[in-house]
């Protein structure tokens, strides 16, 4: 099955590496560039919040500075998902996903705020420690076929990919893109900055959703 | 195009206030009229609107078009016959709508409704799971291959419950006042939504419409195949009837119940995948 996302649109090649855009893709591709702009131009929100034990509430400012930093660290996570959903190459694919992890730990350590930041540090030892199945996956596959280009192992001219090296694969994906499940803590939203904690959000999903197609073709 | 869309969002206002009407009627209420999803739409249209002194502006705007957008998206793909991938994605993309209009606010409501959005995407993996087995039977994930699969072999339903119950659950997720309706639980007010009124709130009843008709529609073309225009809408008001059936009976679960259950419901559908040898 080489053509899960429908027929591609446009072939851009880079040498033996390929960058290919078919209708799943390009709109994957439409909404990563949607949510970054989204990013770019939005200022955070003023979260209003109630003052424990009495009956006063208040609004949370963000300082330019964190502002600043929190921003380009989601354009940075808004073009690696874009680099992630487009790529026809494998270790391209899996370093795209190491970035979209940095880059989230960033959106969400950027806050000087001593819940937040427990958040991002356990996040982060998620997010490294799911670099080595990401790579490893990656590894297994170049090791066994031969080839780490997505559109040649879709094609089915080099053997499949084994189940292991796929489900290290997606292991690794979800490691990196393990960021918004913390949102069961709640930690990560004690800090201002909506247009940054959605791109953690839509990064996450976006790369879920590539490697999903990617495994199901490989 | 054009008349699709008009379509889309009339008729999903209007199986949204059936849904509504059914679920009254089943607990012995009068209920709203069928109709009361339109009035409130063109209600919205024309109230006074603004953005929050809170809010995050660009985004709280944006997010109406994103969710309207993604949504006339999937009732393009679905029109065309394309890759039920990208439905699937736009569905998994619904959660961060949600998201973003419960962030964007700035509401304590609003973001708790956010927060529950992304909890609740473990109903998302049943979805998945109910695409796998599609594939196994017929080859493609282009929804005209698999319309025109079953116009040879019969409905899918019969040859893969277990994929059509995942699905069925999956849309039930999305219903009103379903037992997995976390995000718009009413100790949060209206969850997500709380704080978008006026002609965000309009925009955001169009989306909800088209989403409704785009997914009932390709339950019905996923596992029943092809159908006349009267069947079709015969079987997507017997598909609305029975959700909002279980609506009526089911109480709103907790976050952790809700989770639990879908995530149980992923469990057993990957149990399927073994059997039928996705997974090895």
């Amino acid at each position: 099955m080489s053509s899960l996302g429908g027929a591609p649109w446009y072939i851009l090649e880079f040498g033996d590496e390929l960058v290919y855009f078919t209708p799943y893709t390009t709109t994957l591709l439409i909404l990563a560039l949607v949510f970054t702009v989204l990013a770019l131009v939005s200022r955070p929100e003023r979260q209003v919040e109630a003052l424990f034990g009495t009956d006063a509430i208040y609004a949370k400012d963000t300082t330019v500075d964190q502002m600043r930093f929190r921003r380009f660290m989601a354009i940075a996570c808004g073009c690696a998902s874009m680099g992630a959903v487009v790529t026809g190459d494998l270790f391209n694919f899996t370093l795209f996903v190491a970035l979209v992890g940095i880059t989230n730990v960033g959106i969400v350590a950027a806050v000087k705020n001593r819940h937040v930041q427990n958040a991002a540090f356990q996040y982060g030892l998620v997010a490294l420690t799911a670099t080595v199945p990401l790579f490893a996956g990656a590894g297994i596959v170049a090791a066994t076929t031969g080839t780490l280009s997505i559109v040649a192992l879709a094609s089915g001219t080099v053997p499949q990919a084994p189940f292991f090296a796929r489900a290290l694969l997606c292991l690794g994906v979800v490691g990196e893109g393990m960021a918004p499940f913390y949102a069961a803590k709640a930690e990560m939203f004690r800090a201002p900055g909506a247009p940054y904690v959605i791109m953690c959000s839509l990064s996450s999903l976006l790369i879920f959703l590539r490697v999903a197609e990617v495994v199901m073709v490989i | 195009m054009i008349e699709a869309l008009f379509a889309a969002v009339l008729g999903g206002l209007l199986l949204l206030g059936l849904h509504r009407k059914v679920i009254a009627r089943v607990q012995q209420r009068p209920g709203p009229p069928v109709w009361q999803e339109v009035l409130h739409t063109l209600k919205f249209s024309f109230k006074s609107t603004w953005v929050p002194e809170t809010a995050s502006p660009g985004l709280f705007v944006g997010i109406v078009l994103v969710a309207i957008g993604i949504w006339t998206a999937a009732l393009a793909v679905v029109l065309a016959g394309g890759s039920i991938l990208i439905i699937f994605g736009v569905y998994m993309l619904h959660k961060i709508v949600e998201h973003g209009f419960g962030l964007s606010s700035g509401s304590p409501y609003g973001k708790f409704g956010a927060v529950r959005s992304v909890i609740s995407a473990a109903s998302e993996i049943p979805l998945f799971v109910s695409v796998a087995a599609i594939a196994v039977f017929t080859g493609s994930l282009a929804i005209s291959d698999i319309v025109a699969y079953q116009a040879v072999n019969g409905p899918l339903l019969i040859i893969a419950p277990p994929a059509a119950f995942a699905m069925y659950l999956v849309i039930l997720s999305k219903m009103p006042f379903s037992p997995f309706a976390i995000v718009e639980g009413k100790e949060l007010v209206s969850g997500y939504k709380t704080e978008h009124f006026g002609v965000w709130r309009a925009g955001l009843e169009v989306a909800n419409a088209i989403k409704t008709s785009v997914l009932l529609g390709l339950f019905l073309l996923l596992f029943l195949g092809p159908l006349s225009p009267f069947a079709f809408v015969v079987a997507i008001v017997i598909l609305l009837v029975s959700l909002s059936f279980v609506c009526a009976v089911t109480p709103m679960l907790a976050p952790f119940d809700s989770v639990t259950i879908q995530a149980l419901v992923t469990v057993v559908m990957l149990g399927y995948l073994v059997l039928l040898g996705v997974i090895p």
